[in-house]
């Protein structure tokens, strides 16, 4: 095999630009990955549900539909990395209630301790009977109602 | 978002040169003599990269940027060591590459809303299936080295399996993004381990029974191993389970086991990559393929023996192969001998990146179905570059599996474009909602050096 010098000049030349394309491309995913490493708030609960299941345990909680939204009387839904209600066919719990918005209330938990928040919906959402604003903290036997349906949260 | 695709056409230059100095290096190998025509060949292939470039820019602006360059690059190195074995075989090549850009356009073009494709998830799942059974239906079937992967029908023959994947992986993602929750929350502690209810165990099982009958049907590892793989790893992104994982991979090894002291095609093959001497050397036994490509790896050394300088048949003996099908099954190996370490890792890294801007595009989707259609995607792309790449290294037993974009085969190249497409579909839609979503400028991505 004869020793090519433009042969060889070719192949280290492709060799260098190749990693140099890559190196671009990786320098670009590492930046990203040092801004992922805070996670983003997720609506959807969907990386929540995967990070605390663990620190749930023993620790449980439930919403429990009463009444209304097409539900099924004492159909159960896992508090675990939040819970969302709405008629959007994204909520968690999906409701078919008309005086729900698409993503109406959350559900969700901090430290151990559970909350409901109105997603700004348009008619509101009631906790025990009175108007919720903002965000307020649940304890066992609650009752929030949105639009026709109700529902009790319950902890142990 | 035009930046993001400015650092794309930018990404493409780089791409065009190293195919021209590709295909340079292989000209000047063969009639010692530098032409116009790789600059001819380079021209063309950034021509038509630009073409689809100026597409994206128009229907999906807001699209990962590094997808495409990366997946051009793979394309690339393919054109080039095809061309390299065999002119026409290239030619052939290039032709699907346009044919499978077309298609690629098509599905950005009709598919925008992706979601519809929740809706005929089982109609979905029955053609994948019937995709991967077809190679076993008389008449139609084809049998490649005892291992059932291609159809035939009239002078056309492709490999179904390429197309099930992503039928497959759709399905999946949608029944997780229905499921996953129960699969989750009615899990029951047994013995320290973490147990999926019973009542949702059953798909599991389904999809397990389905990857050990593919085994036997098909009699290719590769092929059920990359299903059942991307199969748990969407089952581990949708319920965040380990467990399951492990229980999966537990099933998966029993049944190979015993499906190889069983089914005698499937033993064979892996007593091949266990004992490839068995035959002895000389002769071309079944451990022949497998220990070629492994020298031709090694022949290669650090930096490889240059463009055209790999011995594809012995020298003076044109019909006796040193490296045999090297234009699919071994290319990994023939681009190691040619262009060494380096190039391996090169090659490697490529793979790396394109798995990683993947699970990025599954991590800022916004919705379930489109989380887990990204990663689902990604994982079987990514696994099905291991499971040939190791199979040629000899990690785990040799098969039929093509890698992607790299090979030469139309099925592979159309297939890989389509899961590409869906991939880019889905990016679009996250970035695009992210930019809106977060206050201006925040969330634009930090000038790469690119820029």
């Amino acid at each position: 095999m004869a020793y090519d010098p433009l042969s060889t000049a070719l192949k280290f030349g492709f060799l260098a630009v190749l990693f140099l394309f890559l190196l671009v491309i990786a320098r670009s995913a590492f930046r990203d990955l040092r801004r992922t490493a805070q996670p983003a708030p997720d609506a959807t609960g969907f990386h929540a549900a995967v990070g605390q299941v663990e620190v749930q345990r023993g620790n449980d909680a439930w919403l429990i539909a009463e009444r209304g939204g097409g539900l099924a009387h004492d159909e159960r839904f896992d508090l675990i990395g939040g819970l969302s209600i709405g008629r959007s066919k994204d909520a968690d719990v999906q409701i078919d209630d008309r005086y729900a918005s698409g993503i109406h209330a959350r559900l969700f938990s901090r430290e151990g301790r559970h909350f409901v928040e109105d997603m700004n919906s348009t008619n509101g959402t009631q906790l025990n009977g009175g108007a919720l604003s903002g965000e307020a903290e649940l304890v066992d036997g609650d009752t929030i109602q949105i639009g026709d349906t109700v529902f009790r949260f319950e902890a142990s | 978002m035009t930046r993001a695709r400015n650092r794309e056409m930018l990404a493409l230059i780089p791409v065009a040169l190293l195919l021209t100095a590709g295909f340079a290096a292989v000209f000047a190998q063969e009639n010692a003599k530098l032409g116009n025509l790789s600059l001819t060949y380079g021209a063309y292939f950034f021509a038509v990269c630009l073409a689809t470039h100026v597409y994206l820019r128009i229907r999906l602006p807001h699209a990962d940027p590094y997808l495409f360059p990366l997946m051009a690059l793979l394309i690339a190195f393919g054109l080039v060591m095809i061309y390299r074995i065999d002119e026409s075989l290239a030619r052939n090549q290039a032709n699907w590459f346009l044919f499978a850009l077309i298609l690629f356009a098509l599905t950005i073009q009709f598919l925008r809303d992706y979601e519809v494709l929740e809706r005929y998830r089982y109609v979905i799942a029955t053609v994948g299936i019937l995709l991967l059974l077809a190679p076993r239906l008389p008449g139609i079937g084809e049998q490649v080295n005892g291992a059932y992967l291609g159809v035939k029908v009239g002078p056309i023959s492709f490999q179904p399996g390429e197309f099930a994947k992503i039928a497959i992986v759709i399905f999946l993602a949608s029944y997780l993004r229905e499921n996953r929750e129960v699969l989750i929350v009615g899990a029951r502690r047994v013995l320290g381990v973490t147990l999926p209810p019973l009542k949702h165990f059953g798909p599991m099982l389904v999809v397990w029974g389905a990857s050990m009958f593919m085994l036997v049907f098909i009699r290719d590892l590769g092929t059920s191993l990359m299903f059942f793989a991307a199969f748990l790893a969407l089952l581990y992104v949708a319920t965040g389970r380990f467990s399951f994982v492990v229980i999966g991979t537990v099933l998966f090894l029993v049944g190979a086991w015993f499906i190889f002291t069983t089914v005698p095609h499937v033993h064979e093959r892996v007593e091949t990559w266990l004992h490839p001497y068995q035959d002895g050397f000389h002769g071309l036994g079944a451990g022949y393929q497998v220990l070629q490509s492994t020298f031709a790896q090694a022949d290669g050394g650090l930096f490889g023996k240059g463009f055209g300088q790999a011995l594809i048949t012995v020298p003076g003996h044109p019909s006796q192969t040193m490296l045999p099908v090297a234009e699919t099954d071994t290319i990994y190996s023939l681009i190691v001998n040619e262009l060494g370490l380096f190039g391996a890792c090169g090659l490697i890294a490529t793979y790396l990146l394109i798995t990683a801007r993947g699970f990025k595009i599954a991590l800022l989707a916004n919705d379930g179905f489109s989380k887990l259609l990204a990663t689902g995607l990604t994982a079987v792309f990514a696994i099905q570059a291991f499971v040939i790449i190791g199979g040629v290294t000899r990690v785990i037993p040799l098969t039929g599996v093509t890698l992607p974009f790299v090979s030469y085969g139309g099925s592979s190249i159309v297939a890989n474009f389509v899961l590409l497409a869906l991939l880019l579909l889905v990016s679009n839609r996250a970035r695009r909602e992210a930019e809106e979503g977060a206050p201006r400028g925040e969330r634009d991505e930090p000038l790469g050096a690119l820029t």
